[in-house]
């Protein structure tokens, strides 16, 4: 079988000791990137490009791919630790990995992090390796109404999220959808909620507004207490440190669901990580025998989206490598580092470039095994961070998150919005509204607006295209049904109240 | 509907909500709602805005009709110290385009430690330096991520 | 037009050694301002730029590369407007930023309240089709579009770019009309048309050619003035019968305001001077752009043309303008 065949070759190329070399350096420095919120895998591999020009492309593509899904295994660090969102596929990981944090489980969540990472990242190559054609051309048979309807059903997820007010979450949610909608509308170039602001011409970043209603309301939250009551938890010894079999065995449907669903998402061009580990996240919630728990600190709810995000690093490679179609920040960047190195990504690029191309595949197999390698043992580690004295640790959450929003844009004004979205975040927190549904709808708004407004001119404004066509029609329903689960439980609990009454 | 989380905040949220939905319908109307080619700029807003206003006089309703007995009272001592932490926070980002991140942020640290925590000044100086020195260290030595540098360089 | 800015540069080139003599010299790195973070289209190229600088010893310092995201260019020219007199900095604009001030009233800083100093690139483009498509000339398609107006569609960005500016050029000079999708990115434009969702789209030669070898694409014409070496075959507009200016997408050089004259002299030279660097020519040749060299008298010159025309085709498009 020529997969196998072309496999081994790759193995050969990716094991020469330099290559090995720059795998490590290059999952090393994802990692490291993946932990520092707002810094991400594009800018840092723009700014790496004119060094690999002297390095041999093999060597060269490696190491960019290892900083990629690399940083994807470093991004839940502070999630976990801090409630910051490392990177904006990590914010998902912050509603439980935080939560279990708080309870004393941060190793375990960080440890889960790494394994479902790993589990869903070999999955990914996998998919990569063996089904990267057919998915390639089924992600373009995706067009705007399944966009609508894949988005529609993300935002439908929102009731999962609710908590105990619906009304409350499904206003955090719009308003999620409002605060998307800010900046120059794509396709009539008007300025929508502006205020005059330049600097919102372009919208409000995903990662400002995350860390604002995050991070900097939590700190806010724990400066109320006088005393320092509040140490967080850390357990002794190194079997409270690392997650325990029974945990393993609860988290067996969220290795599935993470690896499937994100390289699924990531094959399409207009899918993203954030979406995947949403989804994801919503899947796990609505399967689990303990839904309720969710968002308590409940550990399939680190592992879902962390696995996630990162099987969707091999899913945005399928589209890349085998089309030449980038679909995120960071494959447009490794897509003109192919350009620049003389390569050109398309159709013909498996041909024509097999040992590079099996060797990148080989390489993330060894990378993946080396991230584990290298995250592990570094768990125990990170959870002694929470040791800190919390006179240390809050100045140092609110130090990271505004050095992570300015590292985004280096304006001034995105950490005015900072400020502004915590104080948000605070006031959500005390009036009791969900904040995961404004980061949803955030995530989403646009995608999702931006889907409906092509499909309505696909179609000459005629709103059955959205369900004549099957897949969209299929997602519809499905976000219909989810959107109904509350009303089968209020219903049921009616039900049952009635005939109590007989 | 049953829900549990009444409080006393509600209306308030609600109106102010309310009037955010209200603002956003006004805006949208200025936008074209559906155009020659497609939905214009002002087809979502509308949508959402509508949704915003009516889910929002929802709770402002039920929060009427149940009367507002229940929920605890506003802790202001709590609120004080949280709002205080941010204004620090904001006087820092303030003093960022003159005194540039670490010197500021030195300061933050030393407010938190010494005034919100009451510990000794001296853990709150040294807390704050060490601090600071490690930021700079890490982020613009280190990994030359920018931080804001204010008149003196840094 | 061509003999005039030969004139212009023979007399610029015979005034170099004076603007010499009166020894404007950059002391420090300069830093050169875009408007896309890292990896963004003018990031890349300004990056370019500075690598080309070094190996080619053009300045005594550096060019540093300094991202200004946001605001669609607003930001970015901002922040030069802010460092009037600043003899230190650069600015790589493109057409992004004589347009977004057009359409937006946040965007207070235009071209005319910088200084211009050169222009560098025109980036043509090409009308793709999917390689199964009915139509195989341009005209083919325009045919089509008339007997069956606004039911085809071309997918492509803002309506505001280069791909609408086209699309609204050859709507209006033939009387017909199709529809146009707009998506945030590049990859989702391609996809689009490759699933068969659109019928055509305008795209950057380097971006259509692996699509056109592996016989997924074809390409129908060519928006430049002449044809791109690496597709002689390929019918300019204008050659294919459609007489419409070709609106070109530009990157050049700009500076803060308030710089003195010899300043604009050094630097509008020294571009010129970069422009005619073998690296130059071969990064020209591999992007398949054209080069499209003016210095800060034609670049003035240019802006208020582009400006008047995108004022006009924007009002034809019905898009409010607001300058």
């Amino acid at each position: 079988m020529e997969i196998l065949a072309g496999l081994f070759h790759g193995f050969a190329v990716a094991l020469e000791p330099a290559n090995l070399f720059w795998c490590f350096v290059g999952v090393l420095l994802g990692t490291v990137v993946g932990i520092l919120p707002g810094l991400g895998p594009p800018a840092t591999i723009a700014m790496l490009l004119p060094l690999t020009f002297n390095m041999n492309p093999a060597g060269a593509i490696i190491m960019l791919a290892g900083i990629y899904y690399g940083a994807k295994y470093g991004g839940s660090t502070t999630s976990i630790l801090m409630n910051v969102p490392g990177e904006s596929a990590s914010v998902v990981t912050c509603l439980d990995g935080y939560q279990m944090a708080k309870k004393g489980r941060a190793g375990p969540a960080l440890g889960i992090a790494a394994i479902a990472s790993f589990v869903a990242g070999t999955v990914g190559v996998l998919g990569l390796m063996l089904v990267a054609p057919p998915i390639a051309k089924f992600a373009l048979s995706f067009s705007s109404p399944e966009y609508f309807a894949l988005m529609s059903l993300g935002l439908a997820l929102v009731v999962l999220l609710a908590g105990r007010s619906i009304v409350k979450a499904l206003l955090a949610a719009l308003v999620g959808l409002w605060i998307a909608s800010v900046g120059t509308d794509l396709f009539s170039s008007t300025s929508r909620f502006t205020f005059g602001r330049m600097e919102l011409l372009s919208g409000i970043d995903f990662v400002v507004v995350a860390i604002g209603v995050f991070a900097l309301a939590e700190v806010m939250v724990n400066m109320e207490a006088r005393e320092e009551t509040q140490l967080l938890p850390v357990p002794k010894g190194l079997k409270n440190l690392l997650p325990t079999m029974q945990d393993l065995k609860d988290c067996r449907f969220a290795f599935l669901n993470g690896s499937v669903i994100g390289f699924l998402v990531g094959a399409l061009p207009g899918g993203g990580s954030t979406i995947a580990s949403f989804l994801s996240y919503g899947l796990e919630k609505a399967v689990s025998p303990r839904r309720e728990q969710f968002g308590t600190g409940v550990i399939e709810g680190v592992a879902a989206p962390e696995g996630a995000n990162n099987s969707e690093t091999g899913g945005a490679l399928v589209p890349l490598l085998t089309l030449g179609i980038p679909g995120s920040g960071t494959t447009a960047i490794l897509l003109a580092a192919l350009v620049l190195w003389g390569f050109k990504p398309g159709p013909l690029f498996i041909p024509e470039h097999p040992a590079l191309f099996w060797g990148l595949v080989a390489s993330m197999y060894i990378g993946n095994v080396m991230l584990l390698i290298l995250n592990l043992p570094l768990v125990p580690l990170f959870a002694q961070v929470l040791r800190m004295p919390v006179y240390v640790l809050y100045p140092l959450i609110l130090g990271v998150s505004m050095v992570g929003v300015y590292s985004v844009s280096g304006s001034l004004f995105d950490l005015l919005l900072l400020l502004a979205f915590g104080l948000l975040g605070y006031l959500m927190r005390k009036l009791d509204y969900p904040s995961a549904p404004l980061i949803l709808g955030l995530a989403l708004g646009a995608g999702m607006e931006r889907a409906l407004r092509q499909s309505l001119m696909m179609s000459e404004g005629k709103l059955s295209i959205l369900v004549a066509r099957p897949i969209s029609a299929v997602m519809l329903s499905l976000a219909v049904l989810v959107l109904l689960i509350p009303m089968f439980g209020k219903l049921n609990a009616w039900r049952l109240r009635a005939l109590e009454q007989d | 509907m049953e829900d549990g989380t009444r409080k006393s905040g509600d209306l308030w949220s609600g109106v102010a909500l309310a009037a955010l939905g209200l603002y956003i319908i006004i805006q949208a109307g200025q936008w074209e709602y559906l155009g020659p080619e497609g939905p214009g700029a002002g087809f979502f807003p509308l949508w959402y805005g509508v949704a915003i206003l009516a889910l929002s006089v929802l709770l402002v309703v039920s929060h009427l009709k149940r009367g507002s007995a229940r929920g605890d009272a506003t802790d202001w001592n709590k609120l004080g110290r949280a709002l205080s932490t941010w204004l620090a926070l904001a006087v820092s980002v303030a003093l960022f385009k003159p005194l540039g991140f670490v010197i500021s942020f030195a300061l933050l640290t030393y407010c938190i430690v010494a005034v919100m925590y009451r510990r000794p000044l001296a853990t709150a100086a040294l807390t704050a330096v060490a601090s600071a020195a490690g930021f700079y260290l890490v982020f613009d030595r280190a990994l030359g991520v920018p931080l804001p540098v204010g008149v003196l360089g840094f | 037009m061509k003999s005039a800015s030969r004139l212009i540069a023979l007399v610029a080139l015979l005034c170099a050694p004076l603007s010499f003599a009166q020894g404007f010299k950059p002391a420090r790195t300069v830093d050169l301002v875009v408007h896309t973070g890292p990896g963004g289209g003018s990031d890349v190229l300004a990056r370019a730029i500075a690598i080309m600088v070094e190996k080619e010893k053009l300045l005594p310092v550096r060019l540093q590369v300094i991202n200004k995201p946001g605001g669609n260019g607003a930001v970015a020219a901002a922040h030069l407007a802010e460092k009037r007199g600043d003899q230190n900095t650069l600015g790589l604009f493109t057409g992004v930023w004589l347009q977004t001030p057009l359409v937006s009233a946040e965007a207070k800083v235009t071209l005319r309240d910088l200084t211009p100093i050169a222009r560098l690139v025109l980036e043509p483009a090409v009308i793709a089709v999917k390689a199964d498509s009915p139509y195989k000339t341009l005209a083919e398609f325009i045919g089509a579009a008339r007997k069956n107006p606004g039911q085809l569609k071309q997918s492509g960005g803002s309506n505001t770019s280069r791909d609408n500016v086209v699309r609204q050029l050859l709507q209006k000079s033939t009387g017909t009309r199709w529809a146009f999708i707009s998506f945030p990115g590049g990859g989702e434009r391609i996809a689009a048309l490759l699933g068969g969702h659109v019928d055509i789209m305008v795209i950057e030669p380097e971006e259509a050619g692996e699509h056109i070898r592996a016989g997924n694409m074809r390409v129908l014409a060519q928006v430049s003035e002449r044809r791109l070496a690496k597709f002689p075959e390929i019918p300019t507009l204008k050659e294919a019968g459609f007489d419409v200016p070709v609106v070109p997408q530009v990157r050049g050089v700009v500076a803060p305001p308030g710089i003195p004259k010899e300043n604009v002299e050094f630097w509008q030279d020294f571009f010129r001077r970069l422009t005619r660097t073998q690296s130059w020519r071969k990064y020209i040749e591999d992007n398949q752009f054209e080069d499209g060299y003016q210095n800060a008298a034609d670049l003035a010159k240019f802006y208020e043309e582009f400006t008047d025309r995108m004022r006009e085709i924007l009002k034809d498009a019905g898009v409010k303008t607001v300058r």
